[in-house]
């Protein structure tokens, strides 16, 4: 009998493309919902992102009844209480969330406490604990990178504690992702980069890990293709919104990919990183991909060589003997990864980044080990194989 | 076609197993953190007094372990003194008899969401890296390379806890048989 047994889930309704804001009014409508409150940050307000989503709204005739925008990068339980204040004395009846991670995460915190009743976050933390669903919940991401508006987790810092609260229920998923390609065309390059290659890793290590099966496998080739042919043109020619809206998109894809397969090493050594040197997520993910894979080449020869066909494209893939397919495609994106060094030194090694100490490389790998994402990592990491990697990404 | 008849004894026998195999999982716990340095380090960095299950959803078998402090465990039956820190619970008999006859490694049970996790996901990572190296060392090589991702090289078996383990392990394959067979 085969072994083989997953789980799919993607409830989303993903409305993408030209003009794509323009139909949250009639979304909206659709749902019950008339008195929207938008999260969003102020980095997304001075980049005149909020704009074409207020006029979209304003020239259908729907109102946005309030907008916070002072979401921080990392996003606190304390963040969460005083926009629910806000929420309920406006009378709202629904959220947007205009922005990157942080907003998206904020956004869905925010969603628990007006749905559910109460002032404390901590009591609906862990997985499974929500059990009905939540108020209507539109994201709009201003980043091409982290999939958040497809995925069913958010993490909120609790200040007090100082501890991080993890939510998981398939309820904290967003009615809607629109995704508009006004809403990434003034990424700045290095932002860019850096979001495309944390997509690039959601698809590959989707694609790699343990939880892989075929529909989200379906997802994250078609995102590697969309990456692979038009990262490196969108930083040649910012301006070129067919191709913005296609990484957008692989971003969205390669977001329902992981959410239902999971991630793996590179992710667990990436969030350590982050917490511990404070690098952007995208720039970690970058740093390690190569690495990770060529750690765990001999346990995932044949899907990494089967993603060159996406990565490299069919020509490259022909030519190649199938016994040198998983390198190949590890060339690929190194040799990705050097031409996003020359656009926007876009850093490859740990020494590259200037940020992190060689003494640090210990505790990065100790509390990776501790990091969930390594569960579905294809081969047992000890301490040793963490530190070697870290190693060899060190430059 | 009705349905065919349920299999009272292969069910039962199922059970029955998947009870003893959790006995026998405890007890081991107990066993290697009292002689395997490796399997201490690990359980070190737990809280000292923390509480942790393994059970089958909803109210299926279960086995408790306390860690009683410098990376030892105390085996507590299927009673917990009080409220458990950490609970990995499988949603179905089935799917524990999957993983406790090592037909379905414990990482791939995971990614095939045959069980959850409440509590701390780092101390869950633990207690899985424990439960992994156990499984290496009261199974033979062939049959724990099945049950966990890799099998560790550093394995040094101390006969004592190994040949006690290995009893129980026999009496726990009889009962597998039985279940198989009917
Ligand atoms: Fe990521």
């Amino acid at each position: 009998m085969s072994q083989r047994y997953y789980e799919f889930f993607c409830p989303v309704k993903v409305i993408a493309g030209k003009a794509a804001l323009e139909h949250i009014p009639y979304e909206l409508s659709g749902l019950g919902a008339g008195r929207p409150l938008l999260i969003t940050d102020k980095g997304v307000r001075a980049a005149g992102l909020l704009e074409p989503v207020l006029e979209a709204c304003e020239e259908g005739g729907q109102e946005i009844v309030t907008i916070y925008d002072d979401v921080p990068p990392d996003s606190s339980t304390h963040v969460v209480k005083d926009i629910a204040g806000i929420y309920r004395s406006e009378q709202c009846d629904s959220i947007i969330a205009v922005g990157g991670g942080s907003a998206i995460d904020t956004a869905k915190a925010v969603n628990i406490l007006v749905s559910e009743g109460g002032d404390d976050l901590s009591a609906y933390a862990g997985a499974g604990v929500l059990t009905n669903p939540l108020k209507p919940f539109f994201v709009v991401p201003t980043t091409a990178g982290t999939g958040s508006e497809v995925t069913s987790v958010a993490v909120i810092a609790d200040t007090e504690k100082s501890v991080k609260l993890p939510f998981t229920s398939s309820f904290l998923l967003p009615d809607a992702a629109i995704i508009d390609p006004r809403m990434t065309l003034t990424l700045p390059p290095h932002i860019t980069a850096a979001t495309g290659m944390d997509a690039l890793t959601h698809a590959t290590e989707a694609f790699t890990c343990m939880a892989k099966n075929p529909l989200s496998d379906a997802y994250a080739t078609a995102a590697v293709k969309k990456i692979s042919n038009n990262l490196l043109k969108v930083m040649d020619n910012p301006k070129n919104a067919d191709s913005r809206l296609e990484l957008a998109e692989a971003s969205t894809m390669a977001g329902i990919a992981f959410s239902n397969s999971m991630v793996g090493l590179v992710h667990a050594l990436g969030h350590a990183t982050g917490a511990i040197c404070h690098l952007p997520h995208g720039l970690c993910m970058s740093l390690y991909l190569p690495y990770v894979l060529e750690y765990n080449l001999e346990t995932i020869r044949e899907p990494l060589g089967e993603l060159l066909l996406y990565m490299a494209g069919p020509d490259v893939y022909a030519t190649t003997p199938a016994n040198r397919r998983a390198e190949e495609c590890i060339s690929a994106i190194r040799k990705l990864r050097d031409a996003l060094y020359q656009h926007c030194k876009l850093p490859r090694t740990l020494q590259e980044t200037g940020n992190v100490e060689q003494d640090q490389l210990d505790r990065i790998a100790r509390v990776a080990l501790d990091d969930g994402s390594i569960m579905f990592n294809p081969r047992e990491v000890t301490l040793d194989d963490a530190l070697a990697v870290l190693k060899r990404a060190w430059g | 076609m009705l349905a065919k008849p349920l299999r009272p004894m292969a069910l039962q026998a199922r059970r029955l197993y998947v009870e003893l195999m959790f006995q026998v999982m405890g007890r081991a716990l107990q066993g290697i953190s009292e002689v395997d340095q490796v399997a201490r380090d690990e359980a070190r960095e737990l809280p000292e007094g923390f509480l942790f299950e393994m059970m089958v959803r909803p109210r299926g078998p279960s086995l408790v372990v306390e860690h009683t402090g410098e990376g030892r465990f105390h085996y507590h039956g299927d009673n917990p003194p009080r409220p458990v820190d950490l609970s990995i619970q499988f949603k179905h008999i089935a799917h524990a008899f999957l993983v406790v006859s090592f037909q379905e490694k414990t990482s791939v049970a995971f990614a095939h969401d045959r069980m959850l996790v409440d509590g701390d996901i780092g101390y869950a990572l633990r207690m899985t890296r424990i439960l992994n190296r156990l499984e290496a060392f009261i199974l033979p090589k062939l049959v724990a390379s099945r049950a966990v991702k890799e099998y560790p090289a550093n394995l040094k078996l101390p006969q004592k806890v190994l040949s006690a383990a290995r009893i129980y392990l026999k009496v726990a394959t009889q009962f597998f048989d039985t279940a198989r067979a009917s």
